[in-house]
């Protein structure tokens, strides 16, 4: 029973990052309408600038969380200043074909440039545990979860309270009556891919320390935001942060009960997405 | 029409053209340039429908592992068959869930095959895991060109499937599927057997270009095989030479698997790069590949 418990608090933990990293993935697709195959390689972007920052100038990696959040966004912004606008009208096909192009090109850069070592950044509190009653909670993921949650609420909060979330919610719904009303729909779209770079690069520093640095991570994690995407139903914002607890909560329990879990858990996240997508041919979506 | 048969009958002399001591590479690089260019004509049979495929790796990686596990017992062809079959049966378990949604679903969800199936490959008990799997060459080993002979059989059975998709009314179905499922759907085309049609023919050549692959590698690994590197390769040709035709994937495939091979001369890993920043460029600025800039019909 102890154990159980402990499995679902550790998917609980990781569910937060989760839900951050696929939020931004089902930003720019609800908003901007990109299927984006290089989100993932804004969080190595992060999880990368958090390596170097800590090996090269001693940074804690709480420094390079603010930097991380304005280094993806810039990024993200040049990306769709870039290379996505001028694909905004081409059809499907060639703007995911863009965007997996961009994924190649930036994993295998950083191949080249670091090799396919996996780097962790490990400052004094790595280990950390607290204790609470009988089950222990690592330091870093609780705080990554309580950050993410912090992240998720203030893009809530910016979303349907703030003018420019609301100009962001009415883009994502309509793409025409928006720019009768006055709204720059080329600025809302900038500022959406922007900010969800920026998400990803967020949970890339978390990574650094919870997981590794390296030329792949970014992609697998695509892969898991993609699953998460297609359960919550494509571009679907609030479905977001329940289709991430089940994807963590199901690679928890793999992990802990199946024999050899370990390297099975990859498959949990195909089989998510498998299941999802029988549902949705079943109910004929 | 005439630049397919002058490249095919160039392949098929290569082997008896005086090339001295640079004949044993060139023929090495005429095989992968074959083997490739089939590949990329398979992923361009099914691009022709509007879906982007990313499973064209793991289609050629169960062709690779099926002929490689089947060849000590049944013998090249039929073991390439099997192979090529093993291929087909994954792409309509893939293609009958995804192909009825929407078309990223299933660019998504081919991703999501190909990965697994290389964790698969990596934990079956009888692949050889990550050690590997050693292949016997085709027939005995007896003839030293069978597998250069093969792997221009297999490109000549691209050609011929994409010629076909290209000249009879199946063509005009997959353009309309394409072009708008909704109308094609209004003017009788049964949207998602084309789509089926289409992805399965794609697989088993993908399929086929596995096994003969798994029979000159002499040996397969869950890395090589499923390797999501070949997916790029499968799309990145048919983009970069001219899409939705016969000869713009065939040329393609000759200047970049060319390329590619002389740049593992110098580059280990990371050489996709190159394959990545063409694809960028190829999409954003020559939209028509090689074929457009050479003033040629789009098919």
């Amino acid at each position: 029973m102890e154990l159980l418990l402990q499995t679902l608090l550790n998917g609980l933990l990781m569910a937060g990052v989760y839900a951050l990293v696929a939020t931004g993935l089902a930003l720019s697709l609800g908003v901007v309408g990109i299927v984006n195959f290089a989100h993932g390689e804004f969080l190595m972007l992060g999880a990368f600038l958090s390596y170097l920052l800590f090996a090269f100038r001693g940074l804690d990696p709480l420094f390079a969380l603010g930097l991380a959040f304005l280094a993806a966004f810039l990024v993200g912004a040049l990306t769709y200043w870039g290379l996505i606008r001028p694909v905004l009208k081409a059809p499907e096909l060639n703007q995911m074909l863009l965007t997996f192009g961009l994924s190649i090109l930036l994993q295998n850069l950083a191949l080249l440039l670091f090799g396919a070592d996996t780097r962790v950044v490990a400052p004094p509190y790595q280990a950390a545990t607290l204790a609470l009653g009988p089950f222990f909670l690592g330091a870093v993921p609780l705080g990554a979860f309580l950050l993410s949650l912090a992240l998720l609420l203030s893009l809530q909060l910016f979303l349907t309270r703030s003018r420019l979330g609301l100009a962001v919610r009415a883009v994502a719904q309509n793409r025409l009556a928006p720019g009768l009303l006055g709204i720059e729909a080329e600025g809302v779209y900038l500022l959406a891919f922007g900010l969800a770079a920026a998400l990803a690069g967020v949970a890339g520093v978390m990574l650094s320390v919870m997981l590794y640095a390296s030329p792949s991570v970014g992609f697998l994690f695509t892969l898991k935001s993609f699953a998460i995407v297609a359960l919550a139903g494509l571009g679907n914002l609030k479905g977001v942060v329940p289709a991430a607890l089940v994807l963590a909560l199901a690679e928890a329990l793999v992990s802990t009960y199946l024999p050899g879990g370990g390297g099975l858990v990859e498959a949990v996240f195909f089989l998510v997405l498998f299941l999802a997508l029988v549902g949705r041919a079943w109910r004929g979506a | 029409m005439r630049g397919i048969l002058g490249l095919l009958l160039l392949f098929a002399l290569l082997p008896f053209l005086p090339l001295g001591a640079w004949g044993a590479f060139l023929l090495d690089v005429g095989l992968f340039i074959l083997l490739f260019t089939a590949l990329a004509l398979s992923w361009d049979l099914v691009a022709r429908t509007g879906q982007l495929s990313l499973a064209h790796g793991a289609f050629f990686g169960l062709g690779a592992y099926g002929a490689g596990l089947m060849v000590p017992h049944l013998g090249t062809l039929p073991a390439l068959l099997l192979g090529s079959l093993l291929a087909g049966a994954g792409a309509l378990l893939l293609g009958s869930v995804t192909l009825r949604l929407h078309g990223l679903y299933f660019a998504i969800a081919s991703l999501a095959f190909s990965e697994v199936l290389r964790t698969m490959a990596l934990k079956l008990p009888f692949t050889g895991g990550p050690i590997g799997l050693p292949v016997p060459p085709p027939f005995g080993g007896g003839w030293p060109l069978a597998s250069y002979y093969l792997a221009f059989a297999v490109l000549l059975l691209a050609v011929a499937l994409s010629l076909w998709a290209e000249r009879s009314s199946f063509r005009l179905a997959q353009a309309a599927t394409r072009q708008s499922e909704a109308v094609a759907r209004v003017l009788g085309v049964r949207v998602v057997r084309v789509k089926l049609l289409s992805l399965l023919l794609g697989s088993l050549v993908a399929g086929l270009a596995g096994g003969v692959y798994a029979m000159k590698a002499l040996f397969l690994n869950p890395y090589e095989a499923f390797s999501l590197g070949r997916a790029v390769e499968a799309l990145v040709i048919p983009i970069f030479g001219g899409l939705y035709s016969t000869l713009g994937p065939l040329l393609g495939g000759v200047v970049l698997v060319g390329l590619e091979q002389a740049l593992r001369l110098w580059i280990q890993e990371g050489y996709l790069v190159v394959y990545g920043a063409l694809l960028i460029l190829a999409i954003l600025f020559l939209p028509r590949g090689l074929l457009g800039l050479l003033g040629g019909r789009r098919g």
